[in-house]
């Protein structure tokens, strides 16, 4: 049953969780970033081997952010912008090493608190979702964008962006592999012969991910790196396990709410770890005493966004929607083994799923290690040059466009396009994430709803087709509500202030 | 009423069905979000205007021509030596320098030696893994 755990696999995790920290301990890099940019690597491993190198990179990544959170006061990926509140001031008064050490081990938890209840929901999720018609398919799509609209910093952008990304990813032929047609639509004329099959998924990641952060960092000047005189390690290591004694329910409530958000589609870490850590902040006794150098902070935004790693994967394996943009990413490595993520998986591959969740299991054990016991040395990656960095990930990224399709030059200009595009986006203010998920899900939201209609030939089915689509209905109605509530009383509190 | 919800739906021009309805949705919140941010469209012109102000002219639109040359020129040349992955190999030397050399803050030559020293390491290498090692093709 375990036949794929090879000195291979293990090493391929550990190596990717160790680049995975690198990336994420440095600023302007992310996990989502490392695992787009990793992603070439996996086509000669093979499916168990690949995922082993991203999942590892998916762990690292998100746990390597708090090392300059804490050191430095900047949040190495967005996930780890609420550690430091708490960290960076310990860290100024000296306790920096303790400050990391709380945070690696709220993060060990977070990922296996995460990882059970990937293992446990999953399958029943799949199981479920097996006896899903199209209608209740292409509902489960419209709830997944509406959540993420919902959640998004403005609401009508955040419905905006999930659009246009279903626009842009209806570019080129109908699919006739899926019912399809087969004729070319929204294409310029003269670009056929490029744009036939649309945009391919994983230079548009790439490029999102990879060329639009060094974008960024150029706009800002490429800041210089930090020195070691910049960390603030602290002399003398003063922590011991007995801190987590009175923060057991902490850690466990933070865990279940990244978590939570994780298996919300699209949303990512910075929710997360907000969520976990405003939570922590209203349960305790002294809140007074966070932002100020409380350890309950660290704890709950590590083990926060660190639950988000197993929740993530929870959509995407039984729905095939993604959690966040690293798993959106992850999609990628399954198409390029030719393997569809969605209700049928985890009971078509069974030593695929059992292979991802030791190689989690794996991963987290790994992050833990080389993070507690190095975590002097490993400090140390956050001064690492980005004018060495950037032009190896920009080579990087050519590399993983051009291969994706066995060598398409167009893919190579897809990924400058949509690193413009994505620099564009963010100062337009547009959401990345649901335009991301729009572009991943618009072509099986099209066939989903195409045949739908087809098939019944009256719109109302999708109100009265079973009880799932009332309640699917009834949940989308309520993020959108839950949604507007919650940005008008935002804007009156602020109004009010 | 159940008239008004059916709908046929022509097989041959089944292809326009959504990215109409998309469009139109499109459309639509493209025009609520022009009217409900009209006085933030307006100063647009401002707002671009900081964000030139504040740029760093020289290494933002450096990286576009860099990495638009960079790609412009992988085929022409890998078409010289076809199915090599010359073509990126070639180019990528003096991208990584030319990158390296163009975020780096302080030019004196001692600095430089390190992304020289990259940009004759790192493209090789990459070249030789996903050539030889992992089988796959580059420009």
């Amino acid at each position: 049953m375990f036949e794929f755990i090879t000195p291979l696999f293990c090493l391929l995790i550990v190596a990717g969780t160790f680049a995975g920290i690198v990336f994420g301990a440095i600023p302007g890099l992310t996990a989502t970033m490392a695992v787009a940019v990793c992603l070439p690597l996996t086509y000669p491993l093979g499916l168990e081997n690949g995922l082993a190198l991203l999942l590892g990179l998916y762990v690292g990544g998100i746990s390597g952010g708090l090392v300059p959170a804490i050191l430095l006061g900047i949040p190495g990926t967005p996930s780890s912008i609420t550690t430091t509140f708490d960290g960076f001031p310990m860290a100024t008064a000296g306790e920096g090493e303790k400050a990391l050490r709380i945070g690696i081990v709220s993060s060990l938890v977070g990922g296996l608190v995460s990882l059970a209840i990937l293992f446990l929901f999953a399958p029943t999720l799949a199981d479920f979702a097996i006896e899903f018609s199209y209608v209740e398919k292409f509902l489960i799509i419209f709830f997944a964008l509406t959540v993420m609209a919902a959640l998004s910093k403005d609401l009508l952008l955040g419905i905006f962006s999930g659009m246009l990304g279903i626009f842009i990813s209806l570019i080129g032929q109908y699919d006739i592999n899926n019912g399809g047609n087969g004729h070319i639509r929204l294409v310029p004329d003269g670009w056929d012969y490029y744009l036939d099959t649309g945009f391919s998924l994983l230079p548009v990641l790439i490029g999102l991910f990879g060329l639009t952060a060094i974008l960024e960092q150029a706009e800002i000047g490429v800041p210089k790196g930090h020195s070691r005189e910049d960390l603030k390690v602290g002399s003398e290591s003063t922590f011991s396990f007995g801190i987590f004694r009175n923060q057991i329910g902490n850690l466990m409530r933070s865990s279940c709410i990244g978590t939570f958000v994780g298996i919300l589609p699209g949303v990512g870490g910075s929710a997360a770890s907000l969520l976990a850590y405003s939570n922590a902040k209203s349960f305790s006794r002294h809140p007074e005493t966070f932002g100020k150098g409380e350890p309950a902070g660290i704890v709950a935004s590590e083990a926060g966004n660190n639950g988000l790693t197993g929740g993530a994967l929870v959509p995407l394996l039984s729905l095939g929607i993604p959690g966040d943009s690293t798993t959106a990413i992850l999609i990628g490595a399954f198409t390029l083994q030719g393997i569809q993520v969605g209700p049928l998986f985890i009971g078509n591959n069974p030593d695929t799923w059992s292979a991802m969740i030791v190689a989690m299991l794996i991963a987290n054990i790994a992050m833990f290690l080389l993070m507690y016991l190095a975590i002097r040395h490993l400090a140390l990656v956050v001064t690492v040059p980005k004018h060495i960095l950037f032009p190896v990930i920009l080579m990087m990224c050519v590399v993983g466009a051009y291969t994706i399709n066995y060598g398409i030059i167009f893919d190579v200009w897809t990924l400058l396009i949509f690193g413009l595009f994505g620099w564009l986006a963010v100062k337009l203010r547009l959401e990345v994430a649901p335009f991301i998920i729009g572009f991943i899900l618009g072509p099986s939201a099209e066939i989903y709803f195409v045949k739908s209609l087809e098939s019944f030939g009256d719109v109302s089915i999708f109100f009265t087709k079973s009880w799932i689509a009332c309640v699917l209905w009834l949940l989308i109605i309520a993020s959108l509500a839950g949604s507007l509530y919650f940005s008008r009383r935002a804007k009156s509190e602020t109004a009010g202030e | 009423m159940g008239s008004l919800t059916q709908v046929t739906i022509d097989f041959d021009t089944s292809h326009l069905v959504f990215p109409i309805i998309i469009g139109t949705v499109l459309g639509l919140l493209g025009l609520a979000i022009l009217i409900r941010d009209r006085a933030s469209i307006a100063a647009a012109p401002g707002y671009w205007r900081h964000i030139w102000q504040e740029m760093d002219k020289v290494r933002f639109f450096g990286t576009i021509v860099l990495t638009l040359a960079y790609f412009g020129a992988m085929v022409p040349v890998g078409n010289i030596w076809p199915n090599t992955g010359m073509g990126f190999l070639i180019c990528s030397v003096p991208y990584v320098f030319a990158v390296g050399v163009l975020y780096l803050h302080d030019r004196r030559p001692r600095n430089l030696w390190p992304i020289a020293l990259l940009a004759v390491i790192a493209p090789p290498l990459s070249w030789w893994l996903f050539s030889y090692v992992f089988f796959l093709a580059l420009p």
